[in-house]
């Protein structure tokens, strides 16, 4: 089987010749620049400085000969522009606080501001605003600073404010989907595409650290208030958003067409360690309509799968994330409140595909032995892949400071199950 | 009907403010008012949030209204006339900046009776102690939500016993387990802020 069939025949819930795999194709799969650079070492892969595509989670980029490497099935294509706004191109050698030289665009290299031993970096990384990201010492992101602007004064809210990163898509960028989508389907893996626009609600999106000026609602808890306090708002945004996707889905569908398999919908998260940041009917009342408008229209005119991102003890909500339309749910995070794998697997996996839940990333990898992580790799795919259903992924992505040793172990763990 | 218990409950700042300037117009003391409407509203959401009925949002609603009754109190206090169940210094320790946990912790213990020095987040040991010296602390409080901070954690404890404080250190955060707080020699562990005020209280009786 290709990745393509492999990564197609699990989404329609059938064992494939062996478990489909992901690594590094969204930016909640991927892997930190750091963990790359010593894969890369590891499997004796040329040696030069990883490209960070995403640097608000320095994910680095998984190169067609390490993707090999890893086994994975998938390829993925990413929005032309970095976290921050800036074009991923005209690469420059950058080395990080932590000793690590990396490929960053110039653009962004070039506005750098040092203080107090972090790094600023600036909106499209133009210097002559705020900065609107900072990489404090011994930090291994580039945060986002929050920007919301005074209080909110709700009688003047208006909903074009919280509208201001979202616009109709432009040739330049339909064309730039052509060809990468292009490429990435002539690999023969499955093609993930992050199409963007119909985040509803991504808290990491309302304070993104790409928006010139922003306006609106722009604090992470004033958000999630929101949610309470301002409902109607809320679903007047999310009506704005969700039909302007459309139209923009239209627009990409008819350039892209069938080679895309998986679109990256949203990454908005609903789940804390132990509880959830709304109850099922606010995510029934607020959220699910305007999903349901977008995978709908995903489901009756094309090819694709719906992927949603979703941190935390998600259970209760998990009917209505499916209800919504989403056939793949990320990352599982097997570790929170009531995610049991066998359970979530039981109860939902007919109807799911669980792309992610693969190792346990907050205790098992970073600080469990290498022993520790084949187990829990053993056991979870024998849980998850039954009748199809999943894709190998770890829990969110690859974090700094994992031992290079387990993170071998788990690639080794998963070599010796698919062979 | 305490109508300032009930604006906590719900959330609802402005009309927080009308009940306390309200209560203070019929003569309450500003101690009366903490002691018996806001402290027992705080701890009635709290009591919600820890069984799964009210979720985030609504505690940082109600968080929000406390705060904004005790910002009118506050200057009416003077000093010695109001108690304290203590002194807490808290921050999201250095490389992190998850800090809706860390406020609703530093909230719940403000409205149940705690002073609270509040340091934000990516805060350093040097700060943390500096800052529990100079308002003579009684808790240090330590957040970290990530795998890649929570090392850190222990080296601001060790620092803290290496200056020779007498205080105590509570910590949280979700990868947190009692299990880690006791490896690090930390004294006190929650995995919610309902609880963490019990911990609190604990540590100082
Ligand atoms: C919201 C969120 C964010 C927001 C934070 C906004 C903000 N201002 O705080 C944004 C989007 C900015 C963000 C960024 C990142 N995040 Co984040 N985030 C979360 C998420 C979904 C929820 C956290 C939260 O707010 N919970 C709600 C509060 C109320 O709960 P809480 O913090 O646990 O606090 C409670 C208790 O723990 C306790 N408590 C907390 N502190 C204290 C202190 C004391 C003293 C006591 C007693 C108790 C206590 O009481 C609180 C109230 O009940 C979690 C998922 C999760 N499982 O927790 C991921 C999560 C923490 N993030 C994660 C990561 C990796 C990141 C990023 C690196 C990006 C990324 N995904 O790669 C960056 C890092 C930025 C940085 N430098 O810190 C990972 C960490 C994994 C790991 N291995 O460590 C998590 C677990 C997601 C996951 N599934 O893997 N994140």
């Amino acid at each position: 089987m290709t990745g393509k069939e492999r990564i197609r025949t699990v989404l329609e819930h059938h064992e494939a010749d062996r478990i489909a795999v992901d690594f590094g194709t969204t930016p909640v799969t991927g892997i930190h620049c750091k963990v790359v650079e010593a894969l890369r070492k590891h499997y004796g892969l040329d040696d030069h400085p990883v490209y960070v595509h995403e640097p608000g989670q320095m994910l680095g980029y998984i190169e067609d000969d390490l993707a090999e490497a890893l086994g994975t099935d998938t390829a993925g294509c990413f929005s032309p522009k970095n976290s921050i706004g800036v074009w991923n191109k005209d690469w420059k050698k950058y080395r990080m606080p932590w000793g690590q030289e990396v490929m960053l665009p110039a653009r962004m290299v070039d506005s750098f501001t040092e203080k107090d031993g972090g790094l600023y970096s600036y909106p499209e990384g133009d210097k002559s605003l705020p900065p609107s990201c900072h990489m404090p010492e011994r930090c291994y992101f580039f945060d986002s600073i929050e920007r919301q602007q005074g209080e909110i004064d709700d009688d003047n809210l208006n909903v074009e404010d919280n509208l201001q990163e979202y616009g109709e898509i432009d040739d330049e960028t339909l064309s730039y989907w052509k060809t990468v989508t292009d490429r990435a389907a002539k690999t023969g893996r499955a093609v993930v595409a992050g199409f963007g626009g119909m985040a509803l609600g991504d808290v990491a999106r309302i304070i993104s650290p790409a928006i010139r000026e922003p306006r609106g609602i722009r604090s992470v808890a004033e958000w999630y208030m929101s949610t309470v306090c301002r409902p109607d708002y809320i679903k007047e945004l999310f009506d704005r958003i969700s039909t302007l996707a459309v139209k923009n889905l239209e627009k990409i569908y008819s350039v892209v067409g069938d080679n895309v398999d998986v679109v990256y919908v949203c990454g908005a998260d609903f789940g804390t360690q132990t509880s959830q940041f709304m109850s099922v009917d606010t995510l029934n009342d607020l959220y699910v309509p305007y999903y349901k408008r977008m995978n709908d229209w995903i489901h009756q005119n094309t090819t694709w799968n719906t992927f949603k991102h979703c941190c935390g003890a998600i259970y209760p909500l998990m009917d209505s994330l499916i209800n919504a339309g989403f056939d793949i749910i990320n990352p599982v995070q097997i570790a929170a409140k009531d995610m049991d794998p066998q359970r979530l697997k039981d109860e939902f996996g007919d109807r799911v595909t669980f792309w992610g839940g693969g190792v346990d990333t907050q205790k098992t990898l970073p600080f469990g032995t290498p022993a520790q992580v084949r187990d829990e790799v053993l056991k979870l795919c024998e849980i998850f892949s039954k009748d199809g259903g999943f894709v190998y992924n770890t829990v969110h992505n690859i974090q700094a400071n994992v031992p290079v040793e387990n993170v071998v172990a788990l690639m080794d763990t998963l070599k010796e199950i698919r062979s | 009907m305490d109508k300032l218990y009930d604006a906590i409950f719900k959330g609802m700042a402005p009309l927080a403010k009308t009940a306390v300037l309200e209560a203070l117009d019929n003569d309450k003391s500003p101690q009366d008012i903490i002691d018996e409407s806001m402290i027992p509203a705080m701890e009635a959401i709290g009591q919600e949030f820890e069984a799964g009925n009210v979720f985030v949002p609504n505690l940082l609603l109600s968080a929000r209204a406390m705060k904004s009754a005790l910002e009118i109190l506050k200057p009416l206090m003077m000093a010695g006339l109001t108690t304290t169940l203590g002194t807490v210094v808290i921050g999201t320790v250095k490389g992190d900046l998850h800090d809706i946990g860390k406020n609703l912790v530093a909230s719940m213990l403000e409205g149940r009776g705690f002073k609270v020095i509040n340091l934000g987040t990516d805060v350093s040991k040097e700060r943390f102690i500096e800052a529990a010296k100079e308002n003579n602390a009684d808790i240090i409080c330590l957040s970290a939500l990530l795998t890649t901070t929570m090392d850190y954690m222990k080296e601001i404890v060790d620092a803290v016993r290496a200056d020779g404080l007498d205080i105590k250190i509570m910590v949280g955060g979700a990868p947190l387990t009692q299990d880690f707080a006791t490896s690090i020699g930390a004294d006190g562990y929650s995995s919610n802020a309902n609880e963490a005020v019990v911990v609190a209280k604990k540590l100082l009786s």
